[in-house]
């Protein structure tokens, strides 16, 4: 489902692609369950994270069935927020001190949450304000914020999951660090000037074309212009990255990704 | 007082290198038993650095330990972790051509291959990060990104009632682990069956492999080896990595090539290799039915394991593992 969707996001609008959006739209509507929820491709049977992926596009379309889908999303929480977890946690019974007051998602449901699935609901969900703003849907938003704001790594950016493991600080990655951009769109966190200059040199340094691809979305979606040129498109038959470089071109849907209907 | 993650026998804390903690009940480790009858061997090859030629020891541990792949599709599983090419995070791909080679020479019908990696997305960069597309012999023909394969359902994997593997891996009449001789910080060593983790697709679990750190490090790394029983591991310890490993550790040179169809058996003569006790080893305990770690049960081929040994360097929480 994920390349197929951004193949839609960055084809979107353009010239001559309407049928092949349409096509591709109609294969992921086969893969949405009747509560709403995504299955990640025909072979698999189980609702996951790519769910936000499905309510993104709807609410790129204006499609209300997205709203079924994000109550969906709205449901789904972290298994760090059961009772047993929040007591090992509150007791100092684990040695990876983690503020669980605020749940994110997980990729698979039933599992712990991590930064990625987090971020990609956040910016489904708040796409899907757009359509329709409740306090649920807000509140749950803000909860998945707080999750991300918490988990920043010591450098300024995001990995997968968690700061510091057995009292050793642990790096960021160049992909979470992106993402954790974009679920953060919309609100005014003192931590984000930080994040994007991290970011920026990110963009620079790596040697992920998927991570630099993914940067470029989140920097152009707050206005700056990634330092490194860009490159061109390549002829690359992986198009997952094909999709994401287009959408973070110059010219590309990068703004798809913005929130809509946030305050 | 924090009580460390593997004393804590009701709820246990799992997390990865960079995911975090997730609580569930978790198994008591079992007493360490003989495992299977026989013995199991496990080939030593001394090799000082990756420009020896690693094709014919590799062929000739392979030959130690009674393999036998004529007719077979062999999936070789390399450990491709992080775009680091400076340090050792990676299977050299040396190994990974050596091993590509040898394969086809024992007669395979098929050779692949394959890597989901749990923390980078975009394999076919790292796989050129890493060296493994100037090295490999025609390497994209012959690769699959097992995190974004078609996939199937199995029944009978962990304790879920379904779980998706790779077809491609599916299809693989023997999967050789070609892992790396690392420390790693929630486990303790990361060898050839927690090399196993990279089969698991991305596409359906998540970054970095979700499912399993739900399901518990140690208990998924016995599920891997339990479900897969065709497998054979050659263990790349020519330089090896020692301290905050799997990605974030210090090279070790140690110039060994460890090889054999036990996995259990290798990785406990690799944590010999290393100064860790194998008996303490949480996942080695709880899968002791699978194989053998006791010494009297391995037929140690090649090189002793004395004259390769060097400890590596723990971190504090793992101490207690040294031997």
């Amino acid at each position: 489902m994920e390349p197929t969707a951004y193949a839609i996001l960055s084809l979107h609008g353009v010239p001559g692609a309407e049928s092949h959006v349409s096509q591709a739209r109609s294969l992921l509507r086969s893969w949405r369950q009747a509560n709403g929820s995504y299955h990640p491709s025909g072979q698999v049977q189980e609702s996951t994270w790519v769910t936000a992926l499905g309510v993104l596009l709807d609410a790129v379309f204006q499609d209300q069935s997205a709203l079924q889908s994000a109550d969906w999303l709205v449901g789904l929480r972290g298994s760090e927020s059961r009772l047993a977890a929040r007591l090992a946690n509150f007791f100092h019974l684990t040695d990876i001190p983690l503020d669980l007051a605020h749940p994110g998602w997980p990729w698979f449901p039933g599992n712990s949450s991590w930064i990625e699935p987090t971020c990609h609901t956040l910016m489904a969900l708040k796409k899907a304000a757009s359509l329709h703003r409740s306090y649920r849907l807000l509140s749950r938003i803000q909860e998945g914020e707080v999750m991300v704001l918490s988990r920043r790594c010591r450098d300024g950016g995001w990995n997968a999951g968690t700061p510091v493991a057995l009292s050793y600080d642990l790096r960021s990655y160049p992909e979470s660090t992106a993402l954790a951009l974009l679920g953060l769109q919309g609100r005014s966190f003192g931590e984000l000037p930080q994040a994007l200059e991290v970011a920026e040199s990110m963009h620079r340094d790596t040697k992920s074309s998927l991570a630099r691809a993914w940067l470029a979305i989140a920097l152009r979606a707050y206005g700056r212009q990634p330092a490194a040129p860009m490159e061109d498109l390549p002829s690359s038959k992986d198009i997952l990255l094909t999709a994401l470089q287009a959408l973070g071109h110059p010219e590309g849907n990068f703004h798809l990704l913005q929130p809509g209907g946030m305050a | 007082m924090t009580i460390k993650r593997r004393d804590f026998i009701p709820l246990a804390a799992i997390g990865v290198a960079s995911g975090y903690a997730s609580l569930r009940p978790k198994e008591k480790p079992e007493l360490l038993s003989d495992g299977p009858p026989g013995k199991s061997p496990v080939a030593i090859m001394r090799a000082q650095s990756y420009s020896d030629d690693l094709a014919a020891l590799m062929y000739a541990g392979i030959q130690e330990c009674g393999l036998d792949v004529r007719g077979k599709r062999v999936l070789l599983k390399p450990n491709l972790v992080e775009f680091d090419s400076a340090t050792v995070v990676n299977t050299d791909a040396t190994v990974v051509a050596a091993a590509y080679e040898v394969f086809q020479k024992l007669g395979a019908a098929k050779v692949i291959i394959g890597e989901g990696p749990g923390h980078r997305r975009d394999t076919l960069d790292l796989a050129t990060d890493a060296n493994y597309r100037a090295t490999v012999s025609r390497f994209e023909d012959n690769f699959v990104d097992l995190n974004r394969d078609d996939v199937s359902p199995v029944k009978n994997f962990a304790q879920e009632n379904e779980f998706y593997f790779a077809n491609t891996i599916l299809g693989a009449d023997l999967i050789v682990s070609l892992a790396k001789m690392k420390t790693h910080h929630w486990a303790g060593v990361t060898l050839s069956m927690k090399n196993l983790f990279g089969l698991v697709p991305g596409s359906v679990y998540g970054w970095p492999k979700n499912k399993l750190h739900y399901i518990g490090i140690a208990e998924s790394i016995v599920a891997l080896n339990r479900f897969f029983r065709n497998t054979f591991a050659i263990v790349d310890g020519v330089i090896g990595m020692e301290g905050n490993g799997p990605i974030q550790g210090t090279p070790k040179p140690l110039g060994a090539l460890v090889m054999g169809r036990d996995l259990m058996a290798v990785d406990a003569t690799c944590c010999r290799i290393m100064g860790v006790d194998p008996e303490k080893v949480e996942y080695l305990r709880m899968a002791s039915d699978l194989g053998h770690v006791k010494p009297e049960h391995i037929d140690q081929r090649g090189e002793k394991i004395a004259s390769v040994q060097s400890d590596f360097r723990l971190i504090p929480a793992f101490a207690s593992l040294r031997l």
